[in-house]
């Protein structure tokens, strides 16, 4: 009977799934969105694992290292490797790992340019342990490992400057820049450098002097890394020290404001939908007096007639939950490069189940508003007076 | 109107959207030096399929007898159309650019509703 | 099974005037005994309908008391009140009565789905056929005129009510053929067991009725039948 009541009147079904529809869809893709953002962020964090970033002064100029890092887009600078001991030699200075960057030409495998890093993977603290998670051994000469959205599988060739390098690992994804890089030791970087003078690009160092574009630097437990930041600053010539919570703080600020609006946003589709409900519900009351008051006649008690209500509109809510979710799905998931792009912030899906549990959540949240906004509605029409109602339509 | 037209006219509509798509908004990757990537053909070869799919939509609103069948000759197109960008036609080797992340997800949606359309489409006029 | 109104008496708040309170129903005592047809005539606005309200339990009387068999009609809760009428009491309003969501058919079914009982199709089949509206079964209440929406309001409460039936204006769009159908129908019933109370205006009732009873502004009389047939 309730099937048929929803069937049978094709256009009030529609307008109250449709409205569920548009609330569960806002509900599910902005906590994907916000959820995403936050993972995003944490990864940022973990793979910035150092306290302090010591680059070439003319880096900071260029703000190309945060881009690089937060949008993947490539840069190189250099400065000479004996920043790596200097840099040792600072007090409250425990670990420091360099790491050498290329961008690439348009390789003709890629039809883009690419981030080339090279890291020592003995020291390195920051990139090795994720690379560890997918390469169990150590990156050999030639080898590299690349990131999630670079498109080319294990044991693929492609070509940097000439230079056949073999993919040896995919890496997991991370939601930042670090994604779009390819990753090789220092003997491959050097390699490659050579390569790349070779084809004309210069790195404006003199030649054969061994360069590197940034120390990552962990500070000793006990000192004060502002401490260990200016020192660094005074004591490494052509070389700025940066410390990486400024990056993260700029991050975490922006996802801060993102994660407002769209909260903000969730509330006030909420509110608006709850109360189109409301006032959908409550124009139906009239429409279907008459139907209670016949029921009330053939001997339908109260508790009966309410339950209809409810039944009715949580039917709408599951089936507006269902689709809006499924709709929203299809949008979030296939465009999640381009959301990624447009937000300029790090952004990493949640993973499958906790997807799950969201959309579930959002379905049964749907079907809950639904319910709730017809309570009145379900009073109303099972106090229908049957003798007067029907009069009525005479 | 009758009810087996309807999914012709969606077809119609969506095969519209992917040719002037393929040309414009859902292009593939443009390059500064105006060399082509393998995305380019990609983009060529969902152009013509487009147009395939559409001259079907439009003989399955025209012709009488054998709508059935045309709805039916609409599916494999559709499958060719979600295979191409990617499975069938490489794409350029990095996610972030314009084929995968823009044109690739929406020409597989789009030709993934209009397979739908075609297979709805089918059943009605089967019905009849 | 014997439906009997004990003093029972209908108020409204009206603003206007020097009284607020007025009487729909005066207080009055009535009883409608199975085998029986009872009759009650009178104008539009005297009350007739008010009274057949609170006879079938859905309008509580301001005073007074209903009773079905030994059961006093206002003390129960809503729910077994509701089971009671579903149950005993089949009521035929005034105006239209069919869900339009639901065919013919489902629509005479409905009190006994209500409930989750076996659906009595046979016997709903057999009424329709009775009443002229065997061919309408599967067809929805707009499409049908207002003489065949009558009556499958009556064949509904015809299966429906086992030992009452509260007819108002059951004849009111039939013309005649279908008229004295349907009131041999009601007689039919009544010889069956069941206590049957007509309200209507229709003259050829007379014929048909045990019990007769004029209402005037809230007042009824009862009528002597052979003075009111001369």
């Amino acid at each position: 009977m309730t099937i048929k009541n929803l069937v049978r009147k094709p256009g009030r079904t529609t307008v109250l799934t449709l409205l569920t529809a548009f609330l569960a869809l806002a509900v599910f893709g902005g906590s994907v969105v916000v959820l995403s953002l936050r993972s995003g962020l944490n990864s940022l964090e973990a793979r910035l694992g150092a306290d302090i970033i010591l680059v070439p002064s003319e880096a900071q100029s260029k703000v190309s290292f945060q881009n690089m890092f937060l949008q993947g887009t490539t840069g190189a600078f250099y400065m000479d490797a004996s920043a790596l001991d200097k840099a040792l030699e600072v007090e409250g200075v425990e670990k420091a790992a360099p790491q050498t960057f290329l961008a690439s030409l348009k390789a003709d495998c890629c039809s883009i340019k690419i981030q080339v890093i090279g890291i020592d993977p003995e020291k390195d603290f920051t990139v090795q342990p994720w690379i560890a998670r997918s390469l169990t051994r150590a990156l050999g000469d030639m080898d590299v490992a690349v990131g999630c959205k670079v498109e080319a599988g294990i044991g693929e060739i492609i070509r940097i400057y000439e230079q056949r390098c073999k993919v040896v690992a995919r890496l997991e994804a991370t939601g930042t820049g670090l994604d779009t890089a390819v990753y090789c030791n220092m003997n491959t970087m050097n390699q490659l450098l050579k390569a790349a003078e070779e084809k004309g690009v210069s790195h404006k160092m003199a030649s054969g002097d061994a360069v590197i574009s940034a120390v990552y630097i962990k500070a000793k437990d006990g000192y004060d890394i502002d401490a260990v930041n200016s020192q660094l600053n005074s004591c490494v010539r052509k070389a700025t020290a940066v410390r990486t919570r400024s990056m993260i703080t700029g991050v975490s600020d922006s996802l801060a404001g993102v994660s407002r609006t769209v909260t903000i946003l969730i509330i006030a589709v909420w509110l608006l939908a709850f109360i189109i409900l409301l006032l959908a519900f409550v124009l139906i009351i009239r429409e279907r007096a008459r139907e209670f008051a016949v029921l009330r006649l053939l001997g339908a008690s109260r508790g009966m007639l309410a339950r209809t209500v409810l039944l009715e509109s949580a039917l709408c809510g599951l089936l507006g939950g269902v689709t809006g979710v499924g709709l929203s799905a299809l949008l979030l998931f296939p465009f999640a490069q381009l959301i990624e792009s447009a937000l300029q912030l790090p952004y990493l899906m949640p993973d499958v189940i906790n997807v799950v549990w969201l959309g579930l959540g959002t379905v049964l949240l749907s079907v809950i508003v639904a319910a709730l906004s017809s309570v009145i509605a379900a009073y109303r029409l099972s106090r229908v007076d049957p003798g007067s109602a029907l009069r009525e339509g005479n | 109107m009758r009810k087996q037209s309807i999914p012709a006219i969606i077809l119609f509509l969506i095969s519209l959207t992917i040719i002037i798509g393929s040309q414009s908004f859902l292009s593939p990757c443009v390059h500064e030096d105006g060399t082509f990537g393998p995305c380019h053909w990609a983009g060529q070869a969902l152009f013509g399929v487009g147009c395939a799919l559409g001259v079907t939509a439009v003989l399955a609103l025209c012709v009488n007898r054998a709508r059935f069948g045309v709805y039916l000759s609409a599916m494999p197109l559709c499958t060719l159309g979600i295979l191409t960008p990617g499975t069938l036609i490489g794409l350029c080797h990095m996610s972030t650019m314009q084929c995968r992340m823009v044109m690739q997800p929406a020409m597989i949606i789009l030709f993934s509703v209009a397979l739908l359309c075609a297979l709805t489409g089918a059943i009605l006029s089967a019905r009849k | 099974m014997t439906i009997k109104a004990e003093k029972i008496s209908k108020q409204y708040f009206r603003k206007t005037g020097s009284a607020n309170y007025f009487y729909a129903v005066s207080p009055l005592s009535l009883e409608i005994r199975a085998g029986e047809v009872t009759l009650l005539m009178g104008r539009s606005g005297s009350g007739k309908t008010t009274l057949l309200n609170m006879l079938a339990g859905l309008l509580a009387p301001t005073e007074g008391r209903v009773w079905i068999g030994d059961t006093d009609l206002y003390s129960l809760d809503d729910k077994a009140l509701s089971r009671l009428r579903s149950e005993k009491i089949g009521v035929i309003p005034q105006s239209r009565s069919a869900i339009d969501t639901l065919t013919v058919m489902e629509n005479i079914l409905l009190p006994a789905k209500l409930y989750g009982k076996p659906l009595p199709a046979e016997s709903a089949r057999q009424w329709m056929n009775e009443l002229g509206i065997a061919h309408l079964q599967d067809a929805r209440p707009a499409e049908l005129s207002g003489g065949e929406l009558r009556r499958m309001a009556i064949a509904r409460a015809m299966i429906q009510g086992s030992d009452i039936l509260l007819a108002d204006e059951p004849t009111g769009d039939l013309d005649d053929e279908n008229t004295s159908l349907v009131l041999s129908a009601f007689r039919a019933a009544a010889h069956a067991g069941k206590a049957v109370l007509l309200v209507t205006h229709e003259k050829d009732a007379l014929n048909y009725a045990d019990q007769v009873y004029h209402m005037s502004a809230g007042v009824i009389q009862p009528v002597d039948q052979n003075k009111e047939q001369s």
